[in-house]
C-alpha cells in the first residue's frame, strides 16, 4: 500500500498535501489555545495578586495579635462566592495554622501542600501562584506571599484565592471555536489542493486518453496542444510511433522482397518438372507448389501485422470498385464466348473504408474475381453505408451459385488457415481472414440474380 | 506471330522460349527494360509478354513509355506481385492481361493466343466527339490520345451517345439500350452513370436538357481528333 510509485499521482499530491495541512492546522491550534488560556491566567493572577497586597498592607499587630484589614470586596463576603482569603501563621513546627480568613470561607480552609510551603519558605516577600481544591472541591486560582510583620513572631502567609472555572471554560470554548474555524480552514485547503491537482493533471489524462487511441488504432500520432512540461513526452511518443512504424514497413518489405524473389525459381522449378516427367518431377511440383502456398501465406500475415499498426486510414470506397471494376472487365473479357463480364456497381461518393486502401482492394478484388470466374456474364455490386460506423458490400452474380452446405464449408477453411495449409479454391477464405482481421464478417448466400452472393460487412469511417 | 519476351532470368527465359516457339511462335528477347523498350518501339511485335521486375527500367515504366508513345501492341505481364493493387496498376499502366507467377505454361499459352485473338478482331470505324474518340474494335475510349478507364456499362452508354451524338436522348432510350433485359430499371441509373461519366471524360461534355434528356456534344471550338 505504501509503494508511493504505484500510487495514483492525484493521490499522492493530495496525501502529501493533506498531511503537511493537517500537521500545520493542529499545531496552530496548540499553539493559539495555549495562548490564550496562558493570557487569560495571567490576568486572573493579577487580579489575586492585587487581593495579597492589599491583605499584607492593611495587616497590623496589636499586642502579639495580627488583624486583618477591613475590605471593601464584597464577593469576599459572601458564602462560597468563588473568591477567598486568608492569613496563615506558619507556626515553628511548619505547621499552618489559620489566624484570619474572609467570610466567604465560612468554616472551611484552604490547605497548601508541603511542596507549596517550601516554594513559599524559597522566595519570601514575592508572590507565588498555586492551583488548588477549595470548598465543595472547587478548583481554586491562588496567590499567596509569605511575609514577616513587625511584631509578630511567626512569618505569616497571605494566600487570596479564586474559583478558576470561569477562565477554563473561556479557554475550552475558545479552543472549540478555534478548532472548529482550523478545520474548516484544513477541509478546504485540501479540496482546494484536490482541484488544483485535477486541473493541473488535465493534459496528463488528455494524453493517457490520446496513446489509447493510438494503440486501438483510431489514431495514428498523438495531437494536441500540450503544455511545455509535456509536450517534450507528446513529441518523444510520436517520435516513437514513426520509428515503430518504420521498422514494421521495413520488416514488411523485407518479407514481401523475399516472398516475391521466391516466385521465379519457383516458376521455373514447375515448368521445368512439367517438362520431364517422372517421379522426381512430380515431386518437385508437389513442393513447389507448397512453397507457393507457404510464400502467399507468409505474404498475408506479414500485412496483416503490419495493419495492427495502422488502421486509422480513412479509404474512399468509390474509387476503388471503379478500378477494380476496369480492371476485372478486361480480365475476364474473352469469358461467356467473347463478350465478357458487366460489373454494375453502385457507391455513395462520400463511403470511406476505415483501413487500408490494399486491403480493401484485396477484399473487393477477390470476391469481385470470384464472382467473375462462376458468373454467366454479369455481376452487381452494392456498397452501402450501415448504421453509424459499418458498411456492407454486397457482390452478386448470375452462375450457378453454391448450396447451403458448401457455403459454410467455404468459409469453414478460413478459419482454420492458421494450422492448414492455406489457399483455397475460392479465394473466399482469403476475404475471410481479411475481413476478420478487421473485426468484419463474410457472409454466403443467393443472389437475385440466381448465383452467389457474398456479403461483407466492413467497418466505415466516419467524418 | 512475332513475340517479343521480357525477361531477366535466364532459366526462365529458356524455358519460355522453348515453349514458344514449339507452340509455333517467333521469339525475340529482351533481358533489361531499356532493351525491351528499344525493341518494342521499332519492331512490329503481335504481343509482348513483359516480367514487372526488370534491371535498368522496371515493366511498368517499360509500357507506360509506349503507351505514350502509341505502342498499342497486346502485352501480357508476368509478375510475382499477385496483389489487386499490383493488378490494378498494371492494367492502368496500359497492360491486356496479367499472369502471376509462379504460373503453368499452358495457362500462358492459353492467354497468349487468347490476347492474339482479340487484337485480330474485325476492324471497325472509330467514333469522334471533339477531343473525344472511341475504338469498338478495342473497346477503348480516349480523350485526347489519353486512355479512360470505363467500365463496360459506361463504355456502353458512351458509344450510343457518340453514335447520336448531337442529339437529346431520353432517359428511357438510354436505359433500354445499357441493359440488354428488364433489369434494375429505376430512374436514378442513367443518373449515376451520366456522373460517372462526367467525371472521367469532363463535365461540360454531356449536357443536361431538362424534361428530355442528354446530348453530347463537342466543346466549342473543338475539332474532331
Amino acid at each position: 500500500m505504501l509503494d508511493l510509485r504505484r500510487r495514483s499521482l492525484v493521490r499522492r499530491l493530495v496525501l502529501i498535501a493533506g498531511i503537511w495541512t493537517l500537521l500545520v492546522v493542529l499545531i496552530a491550534g496548540v499553539f493559539l489555545t495555549a495562548q490564550f488560556r496562558d493570557a487569560a491566567i495571567r490576568r486572573f493572577d493579577q487580579s489575586l495578586a492585587v487581593l495579597t497586597d492589599d491583605l499584607y498592607a492593611g495587616s497590623s499587630v496589636d499586642n502579639g495579635q495580627l488583624r486583618a484589614p477591613f475590605l471593601t470586596d464584597i464577593r469576599a463576603t459572601r458564602v462560597y462566592s468563588g473568591r477567598y482569603w486568608v492569613i496563615l501563621d506558619k507556626q515553628p513546627d511548619g505547621a499552618m495554622k489559620p489566624i484570619e480568613r474572609s467570610r466567604s470561607l465560612f468554616d472551611s480552609d484552604l490547605m497548601l501542600s508541603s511542596a507549596q510551603i517550601d516554594q513559599l519558605e524559597a522566595a519570601p516577600g514575592k508572590t507565588q501562584y498555586f492551583d488548588l481544591r477549595g470548598p465543595q472541591d472547587k478548583p481554586l486560582r491562588a496567590a499567596a506571599v509569605q511575609a514577616r510583620l513587625p511584631g509578630y513572631p511567626d512569618p505569616v502567609v497571605f494566600l487570596a484565592a479564586e474559583d478558576r472555572s470561569p477562565i477554563d471554560a473561556d479557554a475550552d470554548r475558545f479552543a472549540r471555536i478555534t478548532a472548529f474555524a482550523l478545520l474548516i480552514l484544513g477541509g478546504g485547503l485540501i479540496l482546494a489542493v484536490v482541484v488544483q491537482v485535477r486541473f493541473g493533471l488535465q493534459p496528463l489524462f488528455r494524453l493517457r486518453r490520446e496513446v489509447a487511441l493510438v494503440r486501438r488504432g483510431k489514431a495514428e500520432r498523438v495531437d494536441g496542444a500540450y503544455p511545455e512540461e509535456l509536450s517534450p513526452l507528446a513529441g518523444e511518443l510520436n517520435a516513437l510511433l514513426a520509428h515503430n512504424q518504420e521498422v514494421v514497413e521495413r520488416q514488411r518489405t523485407h518479407v514481401g522482397n523475399l516472398a516475391h524473389a521466391l516466385k521465379t525459381p519457383l516458376s521455373v522449378m514447375l515448368t521445368e518438372a512439367s517438362q520431364q516427367p517422372g517421379q522426381l518431377a512430380e515431386v518437385v511440383t508437389r513442393q513447389a507448389q507448397t512453397m507457393r502456398e507457404q510464400v502467399d501465406h507468409h505474404l498475408r500475415r506479414a500485412r496483416a501485422a503490419a495493419r495492427s499498426q495502422t488502421s486509422g486510414e480513412r479509404t474512399p470506397v468509390e474509387p476503388i470498385l471503379d478500378e477494380l471494376a476496369v480492371t476485372l472487365e478486361r480480365i475476364f473479357q474473352d469469358k461467356a464466348n467473347g463478350a465478357g463480364v458487366e460489373i454494375d456497381w453502385r457507391c455513395p461518393e462520400d463511403l470511406c473504408f476505415q483501413g487500408e486502401k490494399q486491403d480493401l482492394m484485396e477484399l473487393a478484388g477477390n470476391v469481385m474475381e470470384n464472382a467473375g470466374k462462376w458468373c454467366r456474364g454479369r455481376i452487381r455490386v452494392d456498397a452501402v453505408p450501415v448504421g453509424e460506423a459499418r458498411m456492407t458490400l454486397t457482390v452478386d452474380d448470375d452462375g450457378p451459385g453454391l448450396p447451403p452446405e458448401e457455403r459454410a464449408q467455404a468459409l469453414k477453411r478460413g478459419q482454420r488457415l492458421d494450422e492448414n495449409a492455406p489457399g483455397s479454391g475460392l479465394g473466399l477464405s482469403i476475404v475471410d481472414e481479411l475481413a476478420r482481421a478487421y473485426g468484419g464478417s463474410v457472409q454466403l448466400g443467393e443472389a437475385p440474380l440466381g448465383g452467389l452472393r457474398v456479403t461483407l460487412d466492413l467497418p466505415r469511417a466516419v467524418s | 506471330m512475332r513475340i517479343l519476351l521480357v525477361e531477366d532470368d535466364p532459366d526462365l527465359t529458356r524455358q519460355l522460349k522453348l515453349a514458344l516457339a514449339d507452340a509455333g511462335y517467333a521469339v525475340d528477347h529482351a533481358p533489361d527494360g531499356e532493351e525491351a523498350q528499344y525493341l518494342g518501339e521499332n519492331e512490329p511485335y503481335d504481343a509482348v509478354i513483359l516480367d514487372l521486375g526488370l534491371p535498368k527500367v522496371d515493366g511498368v515504366s517499360v509500357l507506360e513509355r509506349w503507351r505514350r508513345g502509341n505502342v498499342t501492341t497486346p502485352v501480357l505481364i508476368l509478375t510475382a506481385r499477385g496483389a489487386w493493387s499490383d493488378k490494378v496498376a498494371g492494367f492502368d499502366a496500359g497492360a491486356d492481361d496479367y499472369l502471376a507467377k509462379p504460373f503453368h505454361t499452358e495457362e500462358l499459352l492459353a492467354r497468349l493466343r487468347a490476347l492474339l485473338r482479340r487484337s485480330a478482331g474485325h476492324a471497325a470505324p472509330s467514333l469522334s466527339c471533339g477531343a473525344l474518340r472511341l475504338d469498338p474494335r478495342a473497346a477503348r475510349a480516349s480523350v485526347n490520345g489519353e486512355p479512360l478507364r470505363l467500365t463496360s456499362l459506361e463504355y456502353r452508354l458512351l458509344h450510343y451517345m457518340m453514335m447520336h451524338q448531337g442529339r437529346v436522348i431520353g432517359r428511357t432510350e438510354l436505359v433500354e439500350h445499357l441493359y440488354d433485359q428488364d433489369f434494375d430499371r429505376d430512374s436514378n441509373t442513367i443518373e449515376v452513370f451520366i456522373g460517372r461519366l462526367r467525371k472521367k471524360l469532363g463535365a461540360d461534355r454531356i449536357e443536361t436538357v431538362r424534361g428530355l434528356g442528354y446530348r453530347l456534344a463537342a466543346l466549342p471550338g473543338e475539332e474532331n481528333a
